[in-house]
């Protein structure tokens, strides 16, 4: 009686199939990933317990000494902002339309607006150092009672998009009148509905 | 692993003729699997999602305030006043008396969660309307000059937490501030 032959097979299995289904996989990631933009103005945000999220929010930031910043989404969304703006407070703000194509370009690079709607022409000549250290120092919107820049700005993202959601970023020290201050720039503006900008850490619940 | 094996030099054999040794084209793909599986890990852990989180908020139309002005009995009312130390303080109903301190802590018995639920409970109780039916709770939210916006967030987080509807911020009147002031200390002090 012969034993029963068992019939040696080779341990060593094809990894090309693995190895393609990896690197799709690691290739699928890198490319849909979208990058932060650095943030230039530091916001410690409040904690709570709400979870809905929000996609790319007009936003309207104010920072621990109470400076407001404004944001549109970036892309065609900032550009048509812009081209809102001079539309509608061209005459107020004659700086406006000197702006040049080359300028206008330039404004989808700037994350947050944190100076005078004066001022825009000069900050859009600045070079890419003097820039940065500009981020850095920023003045914030003027929101005072005889010209709410602010609104400006808002009702600008508005005509550019009106179902665009607004959403207020504060600090979590910042002053409360400061944020007061947006909200009745907003409610002025015929906003009533908006989001505050919270997160999840740390929340008590 | 690797199937590539060198013909390490196996050269000329006598005069017989050069043989390359047949190579197998065979390569181990392992440690490129274990490279791939890595950087897609890295990449997994560190990257951070990016839609921010919100709560809602819905304030009414300015000149509208006057006219939606709705009569509100003076049991179903609570005033929560935020002043600029981090303190809280809260008092019942409609007339300026009876303050009393609180705080932001979820387990504390007078913390302002567990007051407004006693509060929830005692409206439904003992605050009815003619018909018989029992009233929501009003919560008038005062912000003093001065507080911070962490505050007001945790607060307006409390009203989502403790399920009350009917909330309002308000801008205290000068009552208002008067009496933050005065309680504030006598409270505060003991």
């Amino acid at each position: 009686m012969p034993a029963i032959k068992i019939p040696r097979k080779s341990t060593i299995i094809d990894m090309t199939a693995m190895c393609d289904v990896s690197f799709l996989l690691l290739t699928f990631f890198i490319l849909t990933a979208k990058f932060n933009d650095e943030q230039s103005v530091i916001i410690d945000v409040p904690a709570a317990r709400s979870e809905i999220k929000i996609d790319e929010p007009l936003l309207l930031s104010v920072d621990k000494e109470g400076k407001v910043y404004f944001t549109a989404p970036k892309g065609a969304m900032r550009t048509k902002t812009l081209d809102k703006l001079i539309e509608r407070y061209g005459e107020k703000y004659p700086q406006l339309k000197e702006l040049n194509d080359v300028q206008k370009a330039k404004f989808l690079d700037i994350e947050m607006v944190g100076f005078p709607i004066e001022n825009l022409p000069e900050v859009l000549n600045f070079t890419k150092e003097q820039m940065t250290s500009f981020k850095k120092s920023m003045p914030g919107i003027p929101m005072d009672t005889i010209q709410n820049q602010l609104g400006a700005w808002l009702m600008a993202g508005r005509y550019a998009d009106p179902e665009q959601r607004i959403a207020i970023k504060g600090d979590k020290i910042s002053n409360i009148d400061a944020v007061q201050d947006v909200i009745k720039t907003l409610t002025r503006n015929d906003v009533h509905r908006f989001n505050l900008i919270t997160t999840l850490e740390g929340a008590n619940r | 692993m690797a199937e590539i094996s060198q013909g390490g030099g196996g050269g000329h054999h006598g005069e017989g003729k050069v043989r390359t040794k047949k190579l197998s084209t065979r390569v181990d793909l392992t440690p490129m699997v274990d490279l791939a599986f890595l950087l897609i890990t890295f990449f997994m852990l560190t990257t951070t999602l990016k839609k921010p989180q919100a709560m809602e908020l819905n304030m009414p139309k300015e000149e509208k305030i006057d006219e939606d002005k709705q009569e509100i009995a003076d049991c179903q009312v609570m005033h929560i006043i935020l002043d600029t130390l981090d303190r809280v303080m809260y008092y019942e109903g409609l007339e300026l008396k009876d303050w009393k301190k609180s705080s932001y802590s979820p387990e504390d018995e007078v913390g302002i969660r567990k007051t407004i639920l006693n509060k929830q409970k005692a409206v439904s109780a003992g605050c009815l309307t003619r018909e018989g039916k029992p009233k929501d709770l009003v919560v008038l939210i005062k912000l003093l000059k001065g507080a911070n916006y962490n505050n007001m967030v945790t607060i307006l987080d409390e009203m989502d937490i403790t399920d009350t509807k009917v909330y309002a911020i308000q801008k205290p009147d000068s009552m208002e501030v008067f009496a933050a002031k005065v309680f504030a200390e006598s409270i505060y002090k003991q």
